[in-house]
Parts: C-alpha cells; sequence; structure tokens
C-alpha cells in the first residue's frame, strides 16, 4: 500500500505529528495522528525526528516527509515546551535558514559551514538546469557589457585601498 | 578486462606525453561556488579526485585548443581557502587563475583584494579571470559595474553555476589563456624556473663528466 503525503503538522496539546495523507487510488484523505513520548524542552529534535521515521508502525505513512521538516516540527514542539511563543520558534526559523551577506564563511568550521551551504543550495536547486531537463542548454553564453555608465554595485567604495 | 584497463592507461599515458598540459586554479571564499562551476562545466565527464591530505580536488580535462589537444588540470581548494591562504604548491606552475566571489556576499569581493594579491606574489603574471557567481539569484547585478576587474585590467564574467549563464565560455576563455600564457610565457619566475631546471641538468652532467673540476675541494674560510 503507497501513502501520499499532503501535509504534516504539529499539535502542541496533546504533543503529536499529523499527517493528511491519501491512500494510494482512493480519492477520501485521511489524517493520522501520531502521538509523542518521551519528549521535553531538552530533547534532541533530529534523534527524534529520524526515531518517527523509522517507527515501523508510521514508517510507510512518512515515506513523502522528509527528515528536515519532522526535525522542525519537533523543534517547534521543543520551544514551545520551552516557553518560546509560536511567532519566536519561526523567527528562529527564518534566521537559521537565511544567510547573513556580511559573514564572513572563510572563518567558519566544518558543520557551521555545511549549514550555510546547505541553506544555499535550495537557491542553486530551485535555479538549477539539470542536464536531463528538456530544455537544457550546455553552452549558454549571454553577454552584461560593463560600461563607465552602470550603476555601481556599491562594495567598491570604503576599502581604504581605493583612494 | 585487465588487459583493456591496462592499454587504455598506456595510451592516456602515451596522449599525455604528446599533448599541451595547463594547470588552472580556482580561487575565492569559502561557498562561492567554485566547485559547482567546475561541476556544470564538466557534467558527467569529470573525474574529480580527492587529495585531502593537501585540501585539494583536482579534475582532470581533455580541450581541443586551434587543432591541438590540451589536458587541463583544474585545481580546486576544497576548504584551503578557510586558512585565509594556500599552500605555495597550490599556486606552483599555475597556468591561469579563476577567480571567483558571490554576488550575494559582499565580504567575497572584498576578499578578492587579498586573494589577487596572494596570487601575484605566486604567480606575478598569469592570465587571472575574475568571476561574479550566482547571478540566477539576482538578475539586477548585472547591470550594475564592478571595478574590482576593471582597476587591475583583468577579464570580468557574470555566470550562474545553477542555470549554466556563461559557465562553458568561462572555462573555454581559461584554457584558451592557460595554453597562449605557457606558450609564450613571459613570465620572470617561469624563466626562472626553466633556468633552474636546465641548470639542474648541467649540473648533474658536469658532475657526471669532470667530477674534480665541478666539486672543489672545500676550503675553510680564510681569515
Amino acid at each position: 500500500m503507497t501513502y501520499i503525503a499532503k501535509k504534516c503538522g504539529v499539535c502542541f496539546q496533546p504533543p503529536s505529528i499529523i499527517l493528511i495523507y491519501k491512500e494510494d487510488n482512493k480519492d477520501k484523505t485521511r489524517q493520522r495522528i501520531m502521538p509523542v513520548r518521551n519528549f521535553s524542552k531538552f530533547s534532541d529534535c533530529g534523534l527524534a525526528a529520524e526515531q518517527l521515521k523509522n517507527n515501523p508502525r508510521h514508517k510507510a505513512y512518512l515515506e513523502g516527509v522528509s527528515l528536515h521538516q519532522l526535525q522542525k516540527l519537533y523543534s517547534l514542539l521543543k520551544g514551545h515546551l520551552g516557553g518560546e511563543s509560536l511567532a519566536e520558534s519561526l523567527e528562529k526559523f527564518r534566521q537559521e535558514e537565511t544567510i547573513d551577506p556580511e559573514e564572513d564563511m572563510n572563518k567558519l568550521d566544518d558543520k557551521e559551514l555545511a549549514k550555510r551551504k546547505s541553506i544555499m543550495d535550495e537557491l542553486f536547486e530551485k535555479n538549477r538546469k539539470k542536464k536531463d531537463d528538456p530544455d537544457f542548454v550546455y553552452n549558454i553564453e549571454v553577454e552584461f557589457p560593463q560600461d563607465e555608465q552602470l550603476e555601481s554595485c556599491g562594495w567598491d567604495v570604503e576599502s581604504g585601498e581605493e583612494i | 578486462m585487465a588487459d583493456a584497463a591496462a592499454a587504455e592507461q598506456a595510451r592516456d599515458e602515451a596522449a599525455a606525453s604528446a599533448e599541451e598540459t595547463v594547470k588552472i586554479i580556482c580561487l575565492g571564499d569559502s561557498a562561492v561556488g567554485k566547485s559547482k562551476l567546475l561541476e556544470r562545466f564538466l557534467l558527467d565527464g569529470f573525474r574529480p579526485q580527492q587529495l585531502s591530505t593537501f585540501a585539494l580536488t583536482l579534475y582532470k580535462y581533455r580541450a581541443r585548443v586551434d587543432g591541438q589537444a590540451v589536458l587541463v588540470d583544474f585545481w580546486d581548494t576544497a576548504g584551503q581557502e578557510r586558512f585565509q591562504s594556500m599552500h605555495a604548491s597550490y599556486y606552483h606552475k599555475a597556468h591561469a587563475c579563476i577567480m571567483v566571489f558571490d554576488v550575494q556576499r559582499k565580504v567575497t569581493y572584498k576578499n578578492l583584494n587579498s586573494w589577487y594579491k596572494e596570487l601575484r606574489e605566486f604567480r606575478p603574471e598569469i592570465p587571472c579571470i575574475v568571476v561574479a557567481n550566482k547571478i540566477d539569484a539576482d538578475m539586477k547585478v548585472t547591470q550594475k559595474s564592478f571595478n574590482f576587474a576593471r582597476k587591475f585590467s583583468l577579464p570580468f564574467y557574470f555566470v550562474s553555476a545553477a542555470d549554466g549563464t556563461n559557465v562553458v565560455k568561462l572555462f573555454n576563455d581559461a584554457i584558451k589563456l592557460a595554453v597562449a600564457y605557457k606558450q609564450n610565457s613571459g613570465d620572470f619566475m617561469d624563466e626562472v624556473m626553466r633556468e633552474l631546471e636546465s641548470f639542474d641538468l648541467q649540473k648533474t652532467t658536469e658532475n657526471l663528466s669532470d667530477k674534480e673540476e665541478s666539486c672543489p675541494e672545500e676550503k675553510p674560510p680564510s681569515a
């Protein structure tokens, strides 16, 4: 039996992960409530997400839900258990998922750098033309003349060396 | 199977000795997309060699320039850039440089200064292309002027490793520049290297022919 995940969310009270899904070849939309047990504000969201995804009872239903999404849902729950408002938790996500353009990434360790890279990879994948895409062209040449009249990027000033 | 592989390798080696080989290095901050640009250019045809001991990735590529076969070694930094500088061997005998920044991150543009400075310490004359990557994130940047390249009279390309804009052109031009540089190199350091290499040879032959004369007895320095 194949299940097609439609939506996946979290319920704070009682703590549970909720999946809206359809069974293959059937029209009816169903809801599955997966209670969250033994989870506190000190728990590891990554581990909890993995355990749920590999849980023999839920596994088949969660095939279409990414580990990343489950992890985020657990983070929301964790934030709630730690006294954060939903808005605060979501703002944290936003910060974690955006790039600080001023940050010098040469100074990050492997783990932090990998995090930034995976954030930037999202846009890369979104804009990516793959070799197997029907409209893929190997050599795309576009001219962007750099003449004097262009507005400056604003990054050339204030560097001290410019004077 | 083993025979075929051996034969292929022998053929590869024979070909390698007949063709021109050039080394092209990539420079730029962490996460500006150096590897992604290389992968877009090479598609599936690449065979990267991870040399983790040296924090470096090597990509081999066969090209033709004006009918001549060229074997290109692309050198990619594999994280070494985080030491804010590269090991001298990275620059050693490079014939061209592709210097990349991310149009979304000012700091990577600012750091071009120090990358360029280091490049010129080791390779004062090799062709260097400045590359503004990730233009797919914001096409408006292509309507703006970036003066770094103009300041040093370097070629400048707007590219996107994601949608492919100007990637192939960039690498093909870099290969041409590298080959042209190698064949008409006026680089002072290259000349010194050549002198040193031929000097070594001469010395060895001299040593063989008349040992006594070329190795005079050591005398204590006269007071």
